[in-house]
């Protein structure tokens, strides 16, 4: 308020010349820019009454996108409607940009104990009359004084211009908006929940290194994997490669002279073969799918089994 | 009076929610990468602790092959044991064709980690032997 003090305080009205002002000013509308009733209405709150604003100036109004105000007075209320875009438009005609305007107020707010009738131009005077500031001809008036507003302490009674509301209705605007902020909300909260899950997961990974003893990287559990499964897969070979030598029927002259495990070969020497008599052996291993290599010298013979 | 052009505040609230898709589907694709990282460690612990427990338990290991030189079969055939730190050497020069099947069966069935293995004919009934167990 303290700072309202200093500000300058215009009048503004469609037939009043340009505002040449510097800085901020709060401006005073003239009633030719809003409609005003007096209600005596059966709702205790403002609010209530705001909600019926549209329904109540319904058919008072010309075509057009109306914001509405209301206040309490006594046991009556005084509600507004108005064009912003009509406001903002003669703010622009008159010099006066958004920015440096203040705040705004009705006539009818801050006029409504004048006792006299004052000019506001050459043509009109604004007037009391039945508790309604109004603006009536200059000519049913003598010698009025011009209206100053230099003394006059505002209320507290001041509206905001929706500068955009002929473009999108204010109920459209809260719809997507709170579409968006729905759809924000449900991201983020999905985003929440995601980032928990994933923070879980690692703890349960952290745990499994625990309970398993492994290494500290995954790249060194990996290859001591690989250790023991080219173990397992030797063993197993060798387990299966033997089971097939040792269950070989040979005949009783053949004799099964060495056996031998080194690194990856596994070696079985047979003795007393004849020429040709090897073949039931390297039937045997084939049929076993045995990948092997054999060589026969002085009635032994040598087959070499890669593990 | 100066108040927010709603097609700004729009603009905003869109560029937000595209914002935090853009976060989610980087959350969403962490969570699978951590997904499969868990199954994938799991896999390979489980299996790493299948597999050294089979191959390397040394003091199990020593157990079970104690308990086969201990074969009444066995115990006669002067095997030549060697304990190594890594490894285990079962040797004889000479052992009788019945004791070298049992043993053999023996080690053949569990689950040792066969090294180096040499087996020899001596005679009908007689053969050299040298195994070596590595844990």
């Amino acid at each position: 308020m303290k700072f309202n003090k200093k500000l300058k305080t215009v009048f503004l009205d469609p037939h009043s010349s340009e505002i040449k002002v510097t800085g901020k000013v709060n401006v005073v509308l003239s009633p030719a820019f809003y409609w005003v009733k007096k209600l005596a209405l059966p709702i205790k709150s403002v609010g209530a009454v705001k909600k019926l604003l549209p329904s109540i100036f319904e058919d008072t109004l010309p075509e057009g996108t109306y914001s509405y105000y209301a206040y309490k007075k006594e046991d009556l209320f005084i509600v507004f409607a108005y064009e912003d875009k009509l406001i903002l438009d003669t703010l622009s005609q008159k010099g006066l940009k958004p920015a440096n305007v203040a705040n705004i107020y009705f006539a009818q707010t801050e006029l409504d104990i004048i006792e006299t009738d004052y000019k506001v131009d050459k043509n009109q005077n604004i007037v009391l009359k039945d508790d309604i500031v109004i603006l009536l001809p200059s000519m049913l008036f003598e010698k009025s004084q011009y209206l100053d507003l230099k003394k006059t302490k505002l209320s507290k009674h001041k509206i905001t211009l929706t500068q955009f509301g002929h473009i999108i209705d204010s109920k459209s605007i809260y719809k997507i908006t709170a579409i968006l902020l729905a759809f924000i909300f449900l991201v983020v909260t999905e985003l929440f929940i995601t980032t928990q899950k994933t923070a879980e997961i690692v703890t349960l990974k952290e745990e499994l290194f625990t309970k398993y003893k492994l290494k500290s990287t995954m790249f060194q559990n990996r290859s001591m994997l690989k250790k023991y499964n080219n173990i397992h897969t030797k063993q197993m070979k060798i387990r299966e490669y033997s089971s097939a030598i040792l269950s070989l029927r040979l005949q009783s002259k053949n004799k099964l002279t060495q056996l031998t495990l080194k690194d990856k070969t596994l070696v079985a020497n047979f003795s007393g073969v004849e020429n040709g008599k090897e073949r039931y052996i390297i039937k045997v291993l084939k049929n076993k799918k045995i990948q092997f290599k054999s060589s026969f010298k002085n009635k032994i013979f040598h087959v070499e089994m890669a593990l | 009076m100066n108040r927010i052009n709603p097609l700004h505040l729009g603009l905003l609230l869109i560029v937000i929610l595209i914002f935090v898709i853009f976060k989610l589907n980087n959350a969403k694709v962490e969570l699978l990468e951590a997904k499969e990282s868990y199954k994938e460690t799991l896999i390979v612990a489980t299996e790493l602790k299948d597999l050294k427990k089979v191959y390397a338990d040394k003091k199990k290991l020593k157990k079970s092959l104690q308990r086969i030189l201990q074969l009444s079969s066995l115990r006669s055939a002067k095997i030549v044991k060697t304990s190594k730190k890594t490894y285990m050497i079962l040797s004889s020069k000479s052992i009788d064709k019945k004791a070298l099947n049992t043993l053999m069966a023996k080690i053949l069935n569990a689950n040792f980690n066969l090294n180096s293995l040499k087996i020899k004919q001596l005679s009908e009934q007689k053969a050299s032997l040298y195994m070596e167990i590595k844990w």
